[in-house]
């Protein structure tokens, strides 16, 4: 299960979402991408998701209330701790709930609002094992001054703040002078960082131990506490 | 002005009217009543029925001297003292002897009629004369159980007009007092209605001046030329002219509305204009920061009208803010805009062109407060 799948491969993702009309709208989305991506809908029911195809899924897209104003974390830290990939899908937009789902070991966080344009780079950053963060995001975690947060750089929070303004990370590489690939690596810092002072999952070992291998970030640099 | 003073000398003038009244009722009872009670106690079949009867009377003026002291009214107590008043009353004449009514022996007769008066003397007229009236027909009762001759009659006659007599005149005294207060407190009402519906319309009447003399600069020379012809509607320029204008009359609607964060609400209303003509906007804030002064809040969304007015179909604005940075951001389709510079200082425009597509950005620095 959720093993890493190799290049070409066909990813495939299970939805738990009771809205048809989102399932409809991911499954037209995932058919249109390049290479195309297989969907299965679980539609509300959380079962399929751990049986069945759902449970050979590379990537879990979670509805985060399926009961509406309950957002369901416990399913959440479930599915990380059983080593599932999992993009959080979720009508909220407050901060705090982005900032617990990246805690609880999401490796994205999307609101319905944004679109294909972020979804499908989210499912195949997801299927690799590597975070995807949207601009909603961003806000949150330029937002987020709750203790014990990550100590961002300023060239970090910059970037972040950024890519949350202008949602193109073009535009965000032509303003800051810098690569889209630079812009790419300081928010996975970030996302890193963040990682690191979440609670233990096997997405974080996994996240965390990656960045070091690639030297994408210094054990130094993660051992600074919050400010 | 002077109100409280005169609503002050109304309440003294009324209480002096109180002390007095009660004076009289005491001199009445206490002075004269108990005299004539002790002077004539053989003359009584039961001299104890008499003095209980003063002994309520007392009473009732030793509870009004409390009430004035503690600056209270009777209220639900009243209508338990006239009771008592009349119980003394029908009391004392059951035990007076017969054909004495309106003598010296029949104390009472002058004394209850002022220990009712005071304690109805904030009642409306009508209640202390049914009260003087209920006493006196109470004493012409025992008058007319015995036979009367006509000396008897004239002296009962004699009698009421003084026992009615004076404390009406008192009673009619202290109702024009409370007529007189009552009319006085509708007409301080009525000015004080009138003086706030001035206050308003002056101040909207200054809001509206302000509001046309901030458009007449943009908004009335648009209108003009759109009117006598001079500026084709067909025009692009002129159509994306008519939509800043159209986006700045909303901000300004908006401006004097309350709520927690203007800017957010200005930004909202700026963009339902672009919305209208079916650009797709969305509209994203983060972060807590003191509110821009309005000279502030209208250079920050100035930018944001100007790109808008020329967005082709997508528009993103985000608001990014801390306590000593506020930046408002729009990013849209709308190739290269022209932008008029910020009036207020420490307020900055950065702008990026990359295709067709524009990212503008206004920060606003809040110049430092005095910690709080």
């Amino acid at each position: 299960m959720a093993a890493e799948p190799a290049a070409g491969e066909l990813i495939t993702v299970v939805i738990v979402d009771d809205h048809a009309a989102i399932a409809a709208g991911v499954r037209s989305w995932c058919s249109q991408a390049v290479p195309p991506i297989e969907l299965v809908d679980a539609g509300d029911r959380l079962a399929d998701v751990w049986t069945g195809p759902g449970a050979a899924a590379d990537v879990v897209i979670f509805d985060l209330e399926l009961v509406p104003r309950r957002p369901d974390f416990g399913e959440l830290r479930r599915l990380v701790d059983n080593g599932r990939r999992v993009i959080v899908y979720s009508q909220h937009t407050d901060d705090a709930t982005a900032i617990k789902c990246v805690d609880l070991g999401a490796l994205a966080y999307l609101t319905k609002r944004e679109g294909p344009d972020h979804l499908v780079p989210a499912i195949r950053a997801a299927a690799r094992g590597e975070p995807y963060t949207a601009p909603s995001l961003s806000g949150a975690l330029i937002a987020d001054d709750a203790p014990g947060r990550p100590r961002l750089s300023q060239r970090e929070t910059e970037v972040l703040r950024a890519w949350f303004v202008a949602s193109s990370k073009e535009l965000v590489a032509a303003k800051l002078n810098i690569t889209v690939k630079t812009v790419d690596t300081y928010i996975a810092r970030v996302r890193v960082k963040y990682a690191n002072v979440g609670r233990a999952a096997r997405t974080k070992s996994e996240l965390v131990g990656r960045a070091l291998d690639d030297g994408l970030i210094t054990l130094a640099e993660l051992n600074e506490t919050a400010t | 002005m002077g109100d409280a003073a005169e609503e002050m000398t109304r309440a003294q003038l009324r209480r002096g009217l109180r002390v007095a009244t009660l004076l009289v009722a005491l001199v009445t009872v206490c002075g004269q009543g108990l005299s004539n009670i002790l002077r004539h106690l053989d003359a009584y079949p039961s001299p104890l029925a008499q003095l209980a009867a003063f002994a309520v009377l007392a009473a009732v003026l030793a509870g009004e001297a409390v009430l004035l002291l503690r600056r209270r009214s009777w209220g639900r107590l009243r209508r338990a003292a006239v009771a008592v008043v009349l119980a003394a009353s029908v009391l004392s004449y059951v035990t007076l002897p017969e054909g004495r009514t309106s003598t010296n022996t029949d104390w009472l007769f002058g004394a209850a009629a002022w220990v009712g008066l005071v304690v109805l003397l904030d009642r409306p007229l009508r209640v202390a004369v049914a009260f003087l009236l209920a006493h006196d027909l109470t004493a012409l009762a025992h008058l007319l159980m015995v036979d009367p001759n006509r000396g008897d009659l004239a002296r009962f006659a004699t009698g009421s007009v003084t026992v009615i007599g004076l404390p009406l005149c008192v009673a009619v005294v202290a109702t024009v007092l409370n007529s007189l207060s009552a009319a006085s407190a509708a007409s301080q009402r009525e000015i004080e209605r009138v003086r706030v519906a001035e206050a308003v319309a002056a101040e909207s009447h200054r809001r509206r001046q302000q509001r046309l003399a901030e458009l007449s600069a943009t908004t009335i020379p648009l209108l003009e030329g759109l009117a006598d012809g001079s500026l084709r509607p067909e025009d692009p320029a002129i159509q994306r002219r008519c939509a800043i204008e159209a986006g700045r009359m909303r901000r300004l609607f908006a401006e004097t509305d309350t709520v927690a964060n203007p800017l957010v609400h200005e930004l909202r209303h700026c963009a339902d204009v672009a919305d209208r003509k079916g650009v797709v906007v969305e509209l994203d804030a983060r972060g807590h920061w003191p509110t821009p002064p309005v000279a502030v809040r209208r250079d920050l969304t100035e930018p944001v009208l100007s790109v808008l007015a020329t967005a082709a179909s997508r528009a993103r604005i985000a608001v990014v803010g801390g306590a000593d940075l506020v930046s408002v951001s729009v990013v849209a389709d709308s190739g290269e805009v022209d932008l008029p510079d910020p009036v207020t200082p420490g307020v900055h425009v950065e702008t990026l062109n990359n295709d067709d597509t524009i990212w503008m950005e206004v920060r606003w620095q809040p110049s430092p407060q005095p910690a709080s």
